[in-house]
Order: structure tokens, then C-alpha cells, then sequence
């Protein structure tokens, strides 16, 4: 285990070396897909983002979950053109099952944590987009690691779920402290996490 | 539009496939106009018996599967669209302009679908019911009396990452 964490450390690291300011509108944007309904929604937010300036999305996806893949070509389809047909889909182990002994449930974590470090290091996005499936907590971390090695600063942006009224769920919880922009849906939860910027009818 | 869309997502639901798979609901809908009743019963597959005579049917047509990839002509062909409270199937009906009835599935645990599910009925863009409560919302016609939901704009999510890329 301690194996894998250094190696996702090294990866991260040597991303310093080859990392290359990317230009005007060529910008990568990474898009943590989780499960079912979180899918839904991103694939609804990802009609409000200018493709032609996030010229290569990068797509951090559970194995576990192939409805994501299929989702993934519903949302470039129609929003793709000329300039910006390049998209990586980028599979990782699932970070926690039903069920799991807490043992297992910590390497599958550590797993889930090499491998989306090892995407992040590969195409160094510009900005992460999440809307909280259980992969996005580990995406802000490793991006909160990349800034404070100073590899590079990659801006999180957070859309809580159209389904969370009253309260955060967990991911939501933690990637408040993580995240730049915390955008939520309903009024309520900006009452009681003041941080919160409240959006309506987004998706 | 004289067609029910049944709906349960991508995992299952027993009480709800059972509940609109009962000789009550469709005379229900049968005297609400109904003709034609559609059923995406997920892995629910045993739960869903309707019953097997022409006349305990009342003349209500009775087509059912699995899943499906395109939810969306079925949910645009439909007078009203029962659904579970996931946040996939709520938003495409919602903004499909169909009138829904939105079951909460009790068993699941940290139940946050019950929060959606009730801060939308509050607001009178769905119609709120639990399984065994169905027969009777079908009576009572009260999905006819709903608000249309406002059209979605994700546009400011692009803005808020323009602002951060600055």
C-alpha cells in the first residue's frame, strides 16, 4: 500500500518536470462521473460549458459504472465540434463498495488513489468539475496536493446535487473545504453553509 | 397522452412494480381514460405480475422491460409518469412537461430522495406518493393540477469556470 502512495506521490511530482503552461483557449477540463443520478446532472451542467475553450475534457470514471461510458459520448456528441473533438475517458478501481470489510475498503481506496493520480499527472487539467460521487473526495485531494508541491494550481469547481434540499452529503461535506466555487442548488443549504453560492435551476 | 409511464432507474424497486402491477390500479386507470400502461421494472423482474386475463385488466394494454437507454421517448409519449425519487428520472420528466407522480423508495438507506421528492410536491411540480397510496392519487386526479417546472439553464456553470481560469 505504501508502495502505491509513493508511487502516486512520484507520479504527481514528476509531472512538475514536463508541465508546460497551456495557452489561450486550450484549456483541459477534468469531469469527475460517478453513479446514475450524479451522471444525469453533469451530463445536463456540461450543455452551459463552452466547448471550444475546454478544448480536452478529461473524464475521471468508476469501472464499475458503464452507464458513465455510454453518458460520456451522449454529452460530447452534440456539443463537440472542428476544434474540439478530444476527449480521454479515464477508468479507476471504485473507491468504496457495499458492504466492504473496512481493511478491504482501504485498498481499494489506495488503488482508486494511484490510478487517478496517475491520470492527473498524464494530462494535468486546467480546472476539475465535480458534482459529488464518492471519486471526486480523492480527485480535490490529489489536486490539493498538486498545489501545495506547487506543481500546479488547478482550480476545483463543486456542484452539489439537485437532489441534496437540506443537507451535504458526504462528499459534499468535505469538498466544501476543498473546493474554489461550491455552487448549490437549493436556498437552504446556503443558509447553513454560508461559503455556498446558490444557483437555481441549473440542471 | 392516454398512456402511464411506469419507471423505476437503474436498480429495482418491489413495492412499486407490485403496486402498479395490481388489478385495483388498473381499473383505477381504466376509469381515469387510461389505455395503455408502460413498465421499466429494473431488476424488479418478479414483482412485476399483472394480472394474466384480458378482463381483470380492463382494457388497459401492458408492455414491460428491463431498462432502457432512451427513457425519453417513452416519458414524452406518456399522460403521466410514475417514477422512484431518483434525481435522473425526476429531471427528465420534469422537464419533458409530463405530470408526475414521485415514489419514494423506503428502504433506501440516508434517505435524501425523500427531501427531492418532497421539496418538489411542496412547490406543486410533482405529485408526492408512497406505493400503496397510488390507487388513490390516481382517483383523485391531483397530477392534472401541477405547476410547470422552469426550463433548466446550466449556462452560469460555464461562466463559473470561465471566472476561475482567469
Amino acid at each position: 500500500m505504501f508502495y502505491l502512495i509513493t508511487i502516486s506521490l512520484i507520479a504527481l511530482l514528476s509531472a512538475r518536470l514536463y508541465w508546460e503552461p497551456s495557452t489561450g483557449g486550450n484549456k483541459v477540463l477534468c469531469v469527475v462521473l460517478g453513479s446514475g443520478g450524479h451522471t444525469a446532472e453533469m451530463v445536463r451542467l456540461m450543455h452551459g460549458i463552452d466547448f471550444e475553450r475546454y478544448t480536452k475534457r478529461l473524464y475521471i470514471v468508476s469501472e464499475s459504472d458503464a452507464l458513465s461510458a455510454n453518458q460520456i459520448a451522449e454529452i460530447e456528441r452534440p456539443l463537440m465540434s472542428d476544434y474540439s473533438q478530444e476527449y480521454v475517458v479515464g477508468r479507476v478501481p471504485r473507491s468504496r463498495q457495499v458492504g466492504q470489510s473496512l481493511v478491504s475498503a482501504l485498498i481499494s481506496a489506495v488503488r482508486c488513489l494511484a490510478a487517478t493520480a496517475w491520470l492527473l499527472q498524464s494530462h494535468l487539467p486546467d480546472i476539475v468539475l465535480c458534482n459529488g460521487p464518492g471519486n471526486c473526495v480523492i480527485v480535490c485531494v490529489l489536486v490539493m496536493v498538486l498545489r501545495v508541491l506547487g506543481v500546479k494550481r488547478i482550480p476545483i469547481v463543486h456542484v452539489e446535487s439537485f437532489a441534496r434540499v437540506r443537507s451535504l452529503s458526504l462528499s459534499g461535506k468535505i469538498a466544501y473545504y476543498l473546493a474554489d466555487r461550491f455552487i448549490v442548488q437549493w436556498s437552504g443549504l446556503q443558509q447553513k453553509y454560508p461559503r455556498a453560492e446558490y444557483i437555481p435551476n441549473l440542471v | 397522452m392516454t398512456s402511464v409511464y411506469v419507471t423505476v432507474g437503474s436498480t429495482g424497486f418491489d413495492e412499486l412494480v407490485r403496486a402498479v402491477s395490481t388489478k385495483a390500479f388498473l381499473l383505477a386507470l381504466s376509469q381515469r381514460g387510461f389505455t395503455q400502461l408502460t413498465v421499466q421494472y429494473g431488476s424488479s423482474t418478479d414483482a412485476f405480475r399483472p394480472p394474466p386475463s384480458a378482463k381483470d385488466q380492463h382494457g388497459i394494454r401492458i408492455d414491460s422491460f428491463d431498462y432502457t437507454d432512451r427513457p425519453l421517448q417513452y416519458i414524452e409519449q406518456a399522460g403521466l409518469v410514475i417514477c422512484h425519487a431518483g434525481t435522473g428520472s425526476i429531471l427528465e420528466t420534469l422537464h419533458s412537461q409530463r405530470p408526475a407522480i414521485v415514489v419514494v423508495n423506503g428502504r433506501l438507506m440516508d434517505n435524501h430522495q425523500r427531501e427531492i421528492a418532497e421539496e418538489l410536491a411542496g412547490r406543486e411540480f410533482v405529485v408526492c406518493a408512497e406505493p400503496e397510496e397510488l390507487v388513490q392519487c390516481i382517483e383523485e386526479e391531483k397530477y392534472r393540477e401541477l405547476k410547470t417546472y422552469p426550463r433548466a439553464d446550466p449556462q452560469p456553470i460555464g461562466e463559473i469556470l470561465d471566472e476561475e481560469m482567469l
